[in-house]
């Protein structure tokens, strides 16, 4: 079966040497349905691997597939049609810059629809009413800007304009970092919900490996650009392999004590 | 609802500036100890001519009793008369005024045309070889100011390559062609500090917008190059360089003087200026007012402006 996604051999460099090389064969696979965990420390090369399959930084080596059709090598006007589909989505890790300050959160989360043509006005307001409930949100925050919406709110937003447009892969950089243990719970719920029932391919990069430990299928490790370790997530957290993944999950912080996540998950 | 409530509050600002501007304009002229039978008649008026002209013209009432009559009268559209012609100061503003206004006018034109467009291409281009020269070329150009951009104008392009006029001035009736080829040189001069200084601006804030998150999202959502720049990047970008805009609108108006000496245009300035040099002190306060008052509409013009274009500036939880 084709996965949703599929990064091989992606390699990004920074400038022309190879020493100022971000990523260095990274293989990615996250099938239809699934919920692939992407973690490592920062500056490992998370965000730089999401912004590559989203098409935002060039590739100096490999290929990036969606749904089998090669993505990696359209340009111009071909990538903004395929862009335009919405079929890969990515929701940023900043919230407060992830919105245009003058555009209402309605505005925002229709935005897709109205480029890809989709529906009238009315439709596409339905629409977005529709995809902030789907997160948890009152459809009245639509006629608000985001500077008149929380933190939390704001992050909730970015998700229902990535949700909005119907997405096959969604590239999802620490979603829940500005959300409280309620709401975080509940985002992760909806995401868990919306890979079974839209059949969604998500990439969860995350430094919270506990928000990962109910909802991830796979964990993919990075470590200064490549990939160190990679399995299902039960597997990763609580018997990991690579000396790097084991030192990344003890340093989980732990009201117990510096006892591994995976020590405490079997207590 | 935004620009409305712009507004309002542009012109709860204005009404108190406009007085305490006019009546310092006022007091100035009244400090300045000039008379109509001094400005009319010279050494050669006598004590009783002094007291007749300051009785004719209202001048030996109380300052204060003047200064109501004068800014209530000026509201009718009457800024008095003359001291030295006895023509109706309005009347004088009013053949002078399209003068100034034409040249402000284009001026702006310009520096829109020429700041919006080099601005955003060095934005675009940022590191580029055409972005490092629209910035040597904008921290030049505002360094020179406008009577020696003018000088230099005139000498390139009315002596040694005689296709523009020296000075002068045509009105739009006579043709709208020769109307602009005299309004070329003056506005060009004009122009270029503000131009420089909204490129510059324009630059700075367009590059940092462009970073923003939420223009790279548009770029993921399939969004053209264009309008990811003007719906998105230029709209956050740009209030900034509007501001900056409308800072310079009363330097357009008030380097209309300078340029309309150099190139010997019969405007508003000129006005001012003669009205100055012969003491007529109702005609500098009259052309002062009414650039006070073109200065206050302008700045209500950028305010409502500012409103429309960023509804989410200034606007927290």
């Amino acid at each position: 079966m084709t996965a949703a996604l599929e990064a091989d051999g992606v390699e990004v460099w920074l400038g022309r040497r190879a020493t100022s090389r971000i990523l260095d064969g990274v293989g990615l696979t996250a099938p239809a349905g699934q919920i692939v965990g992407l973690i490592g420390e920062t500056g490992s090369g998370k965000t730089t691997l999401a912004r590559a399959i989203a098409g935002l930084a060039p590739l100096h080596a490999g290929a990036v597939r969606v749904d089998g059709v090669p993505v990696s090598g359209l340009r111009g006007a071909e990538l903004r049609r395929f862009r335009r589909t919405g079929r890969v989505q990515y929701v940023f890790q900043d919230p407060l810059r992830s919105l245009d300050p003058d555009l209402t959160v309605a505005e925002s989360v229709a935005e897709g629809l109205a480029v890809r043509g989709d529906g009238r006005a009315a439709d596409r307001r339905t629409a977005a009413v529709a995809a902030l409930r789907l997160v948890g949100l009152d459809p009245a925050l639509g006629d608000r800007l985001p500077g008149q919406i929380s933190g939390g709110q704001r992050q909730r937003v970015t998700l229902a304009r990535a949700l909005a447009v119907g997405p096959r892969v969604l590239l999802l950089d620490e979603p829940v970092s500005a959300l409280d243990a309620a709401n975080r719970n509940h985002v992760l719920r909806v995401l868990d919900r919306l890979r079974r029932e839209r059949e969604l391919a998500i990439v969860l990069i995350t430094h919270d490996l506990g928000s990962l430990a109910g909802v991830a299928d796979r964990i993919v490790v990075l470590h200064h650009g490549r990939v160190v370790e990679e399995g299902p997530a039960t597997q990763v957290l609580l018997a990991p392999e690579h000396p790097y993944t084991q030192r990344l999950i003890a340093s989980v912080p732990s009201i117990d004590g510096p006892r591994p996540i995976y020590a405490r998950s079997t207590t | 609802m935004r620009a409305l409530h712009a507004v309002g509050r542009a012109a709860l600002i204005a009404v108190p500036v406009l007085l305490i501007s006019t009546f310092i304009t006022f007091g100035l002229g009244a400090l300045s100890d000039q008379n109509p039978a001094a400005a009319a008649m010279g050494e050669t008026a006598t004590q009783a001519d002094i007291d007749r002209l300051n009785h004719e013209f209202g001048l030996d009432r109380p300052f204060l009793e003047r200064y109501v009559t004068w800014i209530g009268d000026a509201f009718t559209g009457d800024l008095g008369r003359s001291w030295f012609t006895h023509i109706p100061v309005a009347e004088s503003i009013a053949q002078r005024l399209p003068v100034s206004l034409s040249i402000a006018a284009l001026a702006l034109l310009l520096a829109v045309v020429l700041g919006a467009s080099a601005g955003i291409g060095a934005a675009l281009t940022a590191g580029s070889w055409f972005d490092r020269a629209v910035t040597a070329v904008s921290a030049a150009l505002s360094t020179i100011p406008a009577f020696v951009a003018g000088i230099a104008l005139i000498v390139v392009f009315a002596v040694l390559i005689p296709v523009f006029p020296a000075g002068g001035y045509v009105p739009p009736s006579q043709g709208i062609g020769p109307w602009l080829t005299y309004l070329a040189l003056p506005a060009v001069a004009l122009s270029l500090d503000s131009a420089a200084d909204l490129a510059r601006q324009l630059r700075t804030g367009l590059v940092g917008t462009l970073r923003e998150n939420y223009v790279t999202g548009a770029v993921v959502r399939g969004l053209g190059p264009r309008r990811v720049v003007f719906v998105h990047a230029l709209r956050n970008g740009a209030g900034p360089a509007l501001a900056v805009l409308g800072l310079h609108v009363p330097r357009l108006i008030g380097g209309a003087v300078i340029t309309e000496t150099v190139f010997a245009m019969p405007g508003l300035g000129q006005l001012a200026t003669t009205g100055a040099l012969q003491g007529d002190v109702p005609v500098v306060q009259g052309t002062l007012l009414v650039a006070i008052a073109l200065v206050l509409a302008s700045s209500l013009v950028v305010n409502v402006a500012l409103a429309r274009l960023r509804p989410g500036s200034g606007r927290t939880v």
